[in-house]
């Protein structure tokens, strides 16, 4: 058994969001300035170092969590979002031990985050100060979730 | 004067139909109102059943989107000038979701959660709720017996209370835990889903607001009982009392009697 390492598995649909759409709706009607939502779902495994690469390509083929035809996926190596997102997760979850109930040799634990970005006209992220009451007034209940930014 | 109500529905509610009939039943025609007619349609009923299913898809969570729908201006300002409001499952999850219960925080803030289940699986499981507290802490089912034990139908896959200790503390202390799990004898069970405190329902500070998670109204009938009640096989070959409203029937009995008591006295 070799040292444990962090694996994120980012991934985002190619194909049209209707929940980010609908997200961005709801954002809309609450007076938020958001010209476009960006929601991915975030799988963070820890993995012995050995079978790393081996997780990385069970992800890749396991097409119930990644299906090429509609999803991108981004491979990190740290669990940590990027600026301009928030990943959103329940504060009692337990980590899995298998991907969509398959036995990956190495694993150790997995978890899900739902991540969000929002954007302003140009594309770019919003202001952290907007991203932070969308995520506090809906994109999270704080009463069970937690925000990490 | 006969009360308005209005069974407002969302984009994938699905139990508008039975919890109509279960209000007829009781002796309310209440009226089924599209979300798509907006608050304006909705603000000369005197009360709103929101029904089960799943609202916008319960995207982003469940209730979440619907709490911040237009409509739901309507159900919130009735819920503050004291009109009765009942959620049922989905319907549950949004009032919580717009801060109606427990209404220990602001409005669209939740306090609490119906998050996902223990175990993470949907539930579909006959259960029994007790309510909880004084039938008179909850003015909008006043006929309730002291301790009366509803039969129903728990359908979900997020009805899991949740909250901070502290707000748990809170809930059960100004009793704001309207209803919890039990068994036909109305003794403690534990939740089926992991709810905290084996909660099944919240009401708010008034009273007037109700949220529930296990279907009443799917329980309603001789009928829909589960196999092996003594009520059913009772009523085998009798096609009157098969179709006779019985069980979680009292729950929406109780409702009709307060909310016409209600309009009466306006």
């Amino acid at each position: 058994m070799s040292e444990p390492v962090e694996r994120a598995y980012v991934i985002t649909l190619t194909i049209p969001d209707n929940e980010a759409f609908t997200a961005l709706t709801t954002l809309a009607r609450m007076g938020l300035d958001v010209d476009a939502a960006v929601r991915s779902d975030v799988w963070i495994a820890t993995v012995d170092a050995d079978h790393a690469a081996a997780l990385d390509g069970a992800i890749g083929t396991i097409e119930t969590i990644y299906n090429p035809n509609k999803h991108r996926l981004e491979i990190r190596t740290d669990a940590q979002p990027r600026p301009g997102e928030v990943w959103v997760t329940a504060y009692d979850e337990t980590p899995a031990i298998t991907v969509a109930g398959r036995t990956v040799e190495g694993l150790r634990g997995i978890v899900h985050r739902t991540a969000w970005r929002l954007l302003d006209e140009r594309g770019a992220d919003v202001p952290a100060s907007l991203l932070d009451r969308a995520t506090e007034s809906f994109l999270c209940n704080l009463a069970f979730q937690r925000a990490i930014r | 004067m006969t009360a308005r109500v209005a069974v407002v529905l969302f984009p994938g509610t699905n139990s508008e139909d039975e919890t109509q009939r279960a209000l007829a039943a009781a002796g309310i025609a209440a009226e089924i109102v599209h979300w798509s007619r907006g608050s304006a349609a909705l603000r000369a009923f005197d009360a709103f059943v929101l029904p089960g299913g799943f609202a916008y898809e319960d995207r982003v969570r469940a209730g979440a989107v619907a709490a911040h729908d237009e409509v739901m201006d309507a159900v919130i300002e009735g819920a503050q000038a004291g009109k009765f409001v009942l959620g049922i499952c989905n319907g549950a999850q949004v009032l919580l979701e717009a801060g109606l219960v427990p209404g220990t925080g602001p409005l669209r803030r939740p306090t609490a959660a119906f998050a996902p289940n223990a175990g993470g699986k949907f539930l579909s499981v006959h259960v029994h709720v007790r309510l909880a507290v004084a039938p008179e802490r909850v003015p909008l089912l006043a006929g309730l017996a002291a301790g009366a034990v509803i039969p129903a139908w728990a359908s979900h896959g997020e009805g899991r209370l949740a909250a901070p200790a502290t707000e748990l503390d809170l809930l059960e202390r100004d009793g704001h835990a309207a209803f919890v799990y039990c068994n036909a004898r109305g003794e403690p069970l534990p939740a089926p889903n992991g709810s905290a405190r084996e909660i099944a329902g919240l009401t708010n500070r008034a009273g007037n607001v109700l949220a529930l998670m296990p279907h009443p109204e799917r329980d309603g009938w001789t009928f829909m009982h589960r196999d092996g009640d003594a009520e059913k096989a009772a009523a085998r070959g009798n096609a009157q009392a098969m179709l006779a409203p019985s069980g979680g029937a009292i729950f929406f009995q109780a409702f009709a009697a307060a909310l016409n008591a209600t309009v009466r006295t306006r």
